[in-house]
């Protein structure tokens, strides 16, 4: 199968392309200066090698794209690209939780694994998985300190891992979670482990669109809830 | 061969299909979910964006019975606008048209409010002026080519479309507020309160509206909650009233100014009746003539956004796989 996965969930712009499961094309772009994601102007030229480093468009048999939990705006461009080119070509779409791609390299027997990602505000997106990748925790947003009540059971037999248990390695530290590594490559999302998980999805689940998971409303709305209609800015 | 467009700037999810002038298939889809926000919220357009863009133009290439593979170019607003709502439009017209080595074309949205009147039927051409007014943007356009405008004038402050959306909010009608507001100012007296004609006496071509919803939050005030329930009618007739006059009177200033021989409208504003009403008058007083296109062609729209098209100049694959949106400027 030739595969091409990218994710613009976080900061980075990651793209790969895979085929039979060899990796032959895989790029980070990290953000330009001061810290702003390039995901609009990089994205769509990085997938463009990807497809060529796979024999080209027509012979390309699935685009897998991560659907987040990160930046509402990274993963809009991700999904809206991903959306595009199925419209164009007909190619089957997979949509990857950016999480579960993150968790990848760190599944093994005997623990399970927590990925997170840096959710800003001071918070965390997080999800559980068993060994073989199994959810355990569906994604979910919290504060560091409470992860503890979200991981409970699991607690010991843990490893924690991604941009946010680098961020909230204290937090995790209190909670008594072990952490990969911090030289590790693991913290980082890899375009190869979104390929992977691409190639795997049942061909049933292909869809266009993709669905994305924000884990968060938008602030109006919980103005809204809040305050009701009429208090409104 | 045909082309098709995509419009994802503001709250409207749009795609068309032309073939040149002509239209094949126009699809729009407004976001209602924006009415109990009583104005448009960013985030939420970008998401409902996001789940209506590819949808409208599957209905889009099938209404005008054309293929992707038909297709010879994919022109796409860049800006301005929402940045987040515009990059859901940019990122999925260049996904389709790079596979297929496809053309893009950028365009100017407001580029597009003028080109709106290049489309069949009735298609007029330059010189003529163009008054936009709009939830987003109100300005007079100057236009004496295809491919471009002069800014003769644009607001200061906020546009028409939004003065007319906020005091909607304070009379307690809906959003969007236009087609509310002229409703209910149908049964009132323009001449019973008295607002300000902002910027009658600068000579300039300029326009603001911060002043009029002032001047609105001062009435409602003196009035009191009892009172403005028995005037509503008549805040709301001598609201747009002066929304009207401010337009009209800079549109009149501009033709003095230069011998501009038609008149154009365009934007969600372009609707309002009494608006078309006194533009009409104008012109005829002075000679000249007046292009409306229909509603469908004055709200945000794709096919506006294809003729504006036309006369813009097509980036190259691979030229456009870096290309970003533009929220403000950029463009001309
Ligand atoms: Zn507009």
């Amino acid at each position: 199968m030739r595969i091409i996965g990218f994710d613009t969930a976080t900061d980075d712009t990651v793209v790969g392309a895979s085929v039979d499961g060899e990796t032959v094309f895989k790029l980070v772009i990290p953000p330009g200066p001061e810290g702003r994601p390039v995901h609009s102007e990089s994205l769509l030229e990085a997938v463009t090698g990807a497809a060529e480093a796979a024999g080209g468009w027509a012979r390309i048999d699935r685009i897998a794209a991560g659907t987040g939990p990160g930046t509402f705006t990274g993963i809009r461009i991700g999904l809206a690209t991903a959306n595009g080119i199925a419209l164009s070509t007909g190619i089957g779409l997979a949509g990857v939780s950016t999480l579960s791609a993150l968790a990848l390299p760190m599944l093994g027997p005997g623990h399970a694994t927590l990925a997170l990602l840096d959710a800003r505000r001071g918070e965390v997106f997080a999800a559980l998985y068993g060994p073989a990748g199994e959810s355990l925790r569906e994604p979910f947003v919290c504060g560091p300190e409470d992860l503890a009540s979200h991981i409970g059971e699991f607690g010991p037999e843990l490893l924690a891992g991604g941009p946010g248990a680098v961020r909230f390695s204290e937090d995790l530290d209190r909670a008594g979670v072990s952490i990969a590594d911090p030289e590790a490559d693991v913290h980082h999302l890899s375009a190869g482990s979104i390929c992977e998980l691409g190639a795997t999805a049942d061909p049933e689940s292909l869809s266009n669109p993709l669905e994305p998971t924000y884990l968060r409303v938008p602030d109006a709305q919980l103005w809204l809830e809040r305050h009701g209609r009429k208090a409104g800015p | 061969m045909p082309s098709l467009a995509i419009e994802t700037s503001c709250d409207d999810t749009c795609a068309a299909v032309l073939e040149g002038p002509v239209i094949l298939s126009n699809v729009i889809s407004s976001q209602a979910v924006h009415g109990k926000y009583g104005g448009v919220v960013p985030e939420v357009a970008s998401r409902h964006h996001l789940e209506l863009t590819g949808p409208v133009i599957r209905v889009a290439l099938e209404q005008a019975e054309v293929e992707v593979g038909d297709l010879d170019s994919i022109a796409v607003t860049a800006g301005p606008g929402l940045i987040g709502a515009l990059l859901i439009g940019l990122s999925t017209a260049k996904a389709m048209a790079a596979p297929r080595h496809l053309p893009l074309i950028p365009t100017d949205h407001l580029q597009g409010h003028v080109a709106a009147n290049f489309l069949e039927p009735d298609p007029i051409e330059p010189p003529f002026v163009c008054l936009i007014a709009s939830g987003g943007h109100t300005l007079l356009a100057g236009v004496r080519e295809y491919g471009g405008f002069e800014i003769l004038g644009e607001t200061l402050d906020d546009a028409a479309g939004e003065a007319v959306d906020k005091a909607a909010r304070m009379l307690g009608l809906g959003y969007p507020g236009g087609p509310a507001l002229e409703k209910l100012a149908a049964d009132g007296d323009p001449g019973t309160f008295d607002f300000p004609i902002a910027m009658s006496r600068d000579p300039g071509l300029v326009f603001s509206f911060s002043g009029l919803k002032t001047a609105l939050v001062y009435r409602c005030r003196d009035l009191g909650e009892g009172a403005i329930e028995e005037h509503r009618a008549d805040l709301a007739a001598g609201f747009q009233a002066a929304v009207v006059e401010q337009l009209v009177s800079k549109l009149r200033r501009a033709l003095d100014r230069d011998a501009w021989p038609a008149v154009a409208l365009g934007g969600g504003v372009a609707a309002n009746g009494p608006l078309r009403r006194a533009v009409a008058d104008l012109c005829e007083e002075r000679d000249i003539a007046l292009k409306l296109v229909p509603t469908e062609l004055c709200t945000d729209n794709a096919a506006m956004i294809g003729s504006a098209a036309r006369y813009t100049p097509a980036l190259a694959y691979p030229e456009y796989l870096a290309f970003d949106a533009f929220a403000t400027g950029g463009g001309r």
